[in-house]
């Protein structure tokens, strides 16, 4: 990480803003497809999931892969369902949704804190600029 | 012409470059969801540091900021690339600069009314 940016600590800031806002993106495509049996390809919804890496000009943080979940789906018994098998199980998504529930807590509660750094850092350059008056 | 600026032509130009990138953030903002929309930025520090000579004069009437595309953030499904986190970093950076500018005329004038206070 190179330390020359007057303002490194604003893009860092903003750098986790965009990144938490990816995840959230992620998640409500979890939540939304939680009963989808059909993802284009006959299979269920396969939950994704986001990974991050650290961006080593800046030091923020920045999109590394979106990666599906191969855990196994969710069999639920309906025999009246019409895509039941012979038994009357329906294989549907692996969306936990309080897992999700609780990853949505978390990326709103990281995203809260970069905006408090941004706010926070913003007040300190401020003080300084009071020493010009 | 003199080969040296004066502060206050320095300062000038710098609050003008920030007054159009503020202009230029409210633009992208209003743009945030109107489809194949590129965000535009403005150039102009760059400009500043070529155009000066060795003694770190610079000629500010040639100098004009410069409005640009970037085309470096990745773009959404409507083929927008303006992003609102970014656009708010730009707008707290480009504030605190505006900021900085105005409280150094600030400090300019205040010399000067010093110097004319001789009774």
């Amino acid at each position: 990480m190179e330390v020359e940016n007057n303002f490194g600590p604003v893009d860092i800031a903003i750098s986790g803003l965009r990144a938490q806002g990816k995840q959230i993106e992620i998640i409500s495509s979890n939540v939304a497809n939680a009963r989808t049996t059909n993802a284009g390809n006959g299979e269920p919804y396969r939950r994704l999931e986001a990974t991050f890496k650290s961006d080593s000009d800046t030091g923020g943080v920045k999109l590394d892969k979106i990666l599906t979940d191969t855990s196994e789906f969710l069999k639920v018994l309906d025999p009246g369902h019409p895509l039941a098998d012979e038994n009357g199980y329906v294989a549907m998504p692996n969306v936990n949704l309080p897992v999700e529930m609780m990853n949505l807590t978390i990326a709103t509660r990281v995203y809260q804190a970069n905006t408090a750094v941004l706010k926070r850092y913003q007040q300190m350059v401020e003080t300084t600029l009071e020493l010009l008056r | 012409m003199s080969r040296t600026n004066s502060i206050t032509d320095l300062l000038e130009v710098g609050i003008k470059a920030e007054n159009l990138r503020q202009k230029t953030i409210a633009n992208n903002i209003a743009n945030l969801e109107t489809p194949e929309y590129r965000r535009i930025d403005v150039k102009f520090e760059e400009l500043l540091a070529n155009s000066m000579d060795s003694s770190g004069s610079v000629d500010l009437n040639e100098l004009e900021p410069e409005l640009y595309r970037p085309k470096q953030t990745p773009i959404k499904l409507n083929g927008n690339d303006v992003n609102l986190e970014s656009e708010v970093g730009h707008m707290v950076k480009n504030s605190l600069r505006h900021t900085a500018y105005i409280r150094l005329l600030n400090k300019k004038y205040k010399q000067i009314e010093l110097a004319m206070d001789v009774k």
